[in-house]
């Protein structure tokens, strides 16, 4: 335990002395205040108003708590996008510092397994981002809640379920730093994948256009392979607006990758030379 | 002796590099078997790209052995059990410079299984140590070179270490701070404490450690006691003013000779012959300035055993 906590707060270390918690905070904090702005507008202004004078009966409530769904719909969507974009650039870099000639070294001659301490990196990063989602989401449903009256739970599922994407792809991250201990790479991939998946969802369309078995067949072994970006979105967002959600299949079968990539992963990082 | 006996010990210990694009083979290391004792100060030496490196690599685990044993007092080396009574400074090190000196000591000595208690204790003794007491709150980015390689000596005693291996030591520190780190380096061997050094630095190692090996084309080619290896050359014979006639005898009779200023010295190959010439010199009234016996060093001994190899 000694060891895991050594090494999350070197991550956390190494994300403040680069700027990439603050940044990452900094940019949270803008958002959360532009959505104190938006408060302020007339038409939100009316409905929380018309909320306050017809009280928990009135039928406009309906509307107001449809607006609030809406609007931490966008978050989690906002979040999704171009949250993710930036948390995975943000993160791509902490990998390959480790393994820098000289540092490396000096970690792999303590006595500690290797996996922990690819382990460690990688819950380290995703509490940095974990916190940061946390933060803004909270700040957001505590905005909202404030001024409306309304504090509808789901919408606090996005912190777990955006964690929960990020930890998949991080898991990439990972695994590209330490093969190719390149940044960029990490990024492109890792944000290929994200571009990738909304397109493999469509595979009941796809099933109708493709005209042979084998393509079909190429199509969803990729839908499956891939982490379901797209998918878990789309289940936050049901999530938020408190529809059933039937089909568990995407968050298992993301989950399932996040594990083979980062147990190639630590495999890949064991068996290297430094 | 049993296993436990030697803080180090390798067996045909084998590093071939692949290439597997242009399909070469580099030997690295090829075979090295050594032992080193517990409590003994031990060198290892060699040219650029002689497989020193890659041996105390294979020691710490950093790099996988092709073929061989390698074990730590008695442990596989690959086991992280090996590495806990090891300190370790490593040639080139680049410490992360979010660091300061006192977070950098406790990072790594928490990897090293330190408790948060004796953490507390160790450090400011270290700092003080190795010459930074002071410098504990400053970010390592700000350390000259030589602050860097005395705190990444503190930073390997943190566990108060059986076992110290040393890549370099002395790279980038002062004169006067080498002087510091070898008197830290003796008190430490007092203690019982292994050292094992990797340098190029010949006469810090002839000063500090009592064996040497000499590694080449990742071969051990010499291995030997230091004072075994230097010792021995000979006799030197300085006189004031000999006589002409024993000038011209003593020239033929000895290894060497040099004359200024009115004196004479003479190089004997051994003692029997430096005997004699003393007392030659004082039966014909001649004063003997000095008689010294001469060692190679260690860069001597060095130079030699890789000549006779090439």
């Amino acid at each position: 335990m000694r060891i895991t906590v050594a090494l999350v707060a070197d991550t956390f270390r190494e994300a403040f002395a680069r700027k990439i918690f603050w940044g990452l905070f900094g940019l949270s904090t803008l958002m959360i205040l532009f959505f104190l702005f938006i408060m302020k507008i007339d038409i939100i202004e009316g409905a929380v108003a018309t909320i306050s004078l017809f009280g928990q009966q009135s039928p406009r409530q309906w509307e107001v708590g449809r607006l609030v769904r809406q609007v931490q719909s966008s978050i989690a969507v906002f979040l999704y996008t171009w949250g993710m974009a930036l948390a995975v650039f943000a993160s791509s870099g902490l990998i390959p510092s480790v393994l820098e000639p000289g540092r490396i070294e000096l970690l792999l001659s303590k006595p500690v397994r290797r996996w922990h301490i690819i382990t460690g990196r990688y819950v380290g990063n995703a509490l940095v981002v974990g916190l940061n989602i946390a933060y803004l989401v909270l700040g957001v449903w505590s905005i909202l809640g404030w001024k409306t009256g309304l504090w509808p739970k789901a919408f606090l599922f996005t912190i777990l379920f955006t964690l929960f994407i990020f930890a998949v792809l991080l898991a990439v991250v990972v695994l590209i730093g330490v093969i190719f201990e390149s940044p960029a790479l990490a990024t492109m991939v890792t944000v290929a994948l994200m571009i990738l998946s909304p397109i493999l969802a469509q595979k009941n369309v796809m099933e109708r256009l493709l005209s042979s078995e084998w393509s079909r067949n190429i199509w969803r072994g990729l839908y499956w392979a891939l982490p379901k970006v797209y998918d878990v979105g789309r289940m936050t967002q049901d999530y938020v607006f408190d529809r059933t959600v039937e089909n568990y299949a995407p968050l298992w079968s993301s989950a399932a990758f996040a594990a083979v990539v980062i147990a190639l992963a630590v495999l890949i990082f064991s068996r290297r030379d430094f | 002796m049993s296993s436990a006996d030697f803080a180090i010990e390798t067996e045909d210990l084998t590093k071939v590099f692949r290439s597997l694009v242009r399909r070469r083979e580099v030997r690295a290391v090829d075979g090295i078997s050594l032992r080193v004792e517990r409590g003994l100060s031990f060198g290892l030496l060699g040219p650029n790209g002689a497989g020193k490196t890659t041996f105390v690599k294979m020691l710490l685990s950093a790099t996988h052995p092709t073929a061989g044993v390698a074990k730590l007092f008695g442990v596989p080396a690959q086991s992280p059990r090996a590495r806990l009574p090891i300190g370790y400074l490593p040639e080139n090190h680049r410490f992360p410079t979010y660091f300061t000196g006192v977070g950098m000591l406790d990072f790594y000595a928490a990897l090293s299984g330190v408790g948060r208690r004796t953490r507390k204790r160790r450090i400011p003794e270290l700092l003080e140590q190795v010459g930074l007491a002071g410098w504990g709150d400053v970010r390592i980015g700000k350390y000259s070179k030589g602050m860097l390689q005395r705190l990444g000596l503190a930073q390997a005693l943190m566990n108060s270490p059986e076992l110290l291996i040393l890549d370099e030591p002395s790279d980038g520190v002062d004169p006067m701070g080498r002087i510091h780190i070898r008197e830290i380096l003796r008190e430490l061997e007092a203690k019982g404490v292994t050292i094992f050094i990797n340098s190029h630095l010949l006469g810090e190692v002839e000063a500090l450690c009592r064996e040497v090996a000499i590694v080449h084309r990742g071969k051990v080619i010499l291995r030997g006691a230091v004072k075994d290896l230097t010792a021995g050359k000979g006799y030197r014979l300085t006189a004031v003013n000999p006589p002409e006639g024993l000038l011209e005898d003593f020239r033929r009779r000895s290894a060497g000779f040099e004359v200024a200023d009115g004196r004479a010295t003479f190089q004997f190959p051994n003692r029997e012959a430096a005997n004699r010439a003393v007392d030659e010199l004082r039966a014909a009234g001649c004063e003997i300035e000095s008689l010294v016996p001469t060692s190679h060093t260690l860069e001597e001994v060095f130079v030699k055993t890789l000549a006779d190899q090439s």
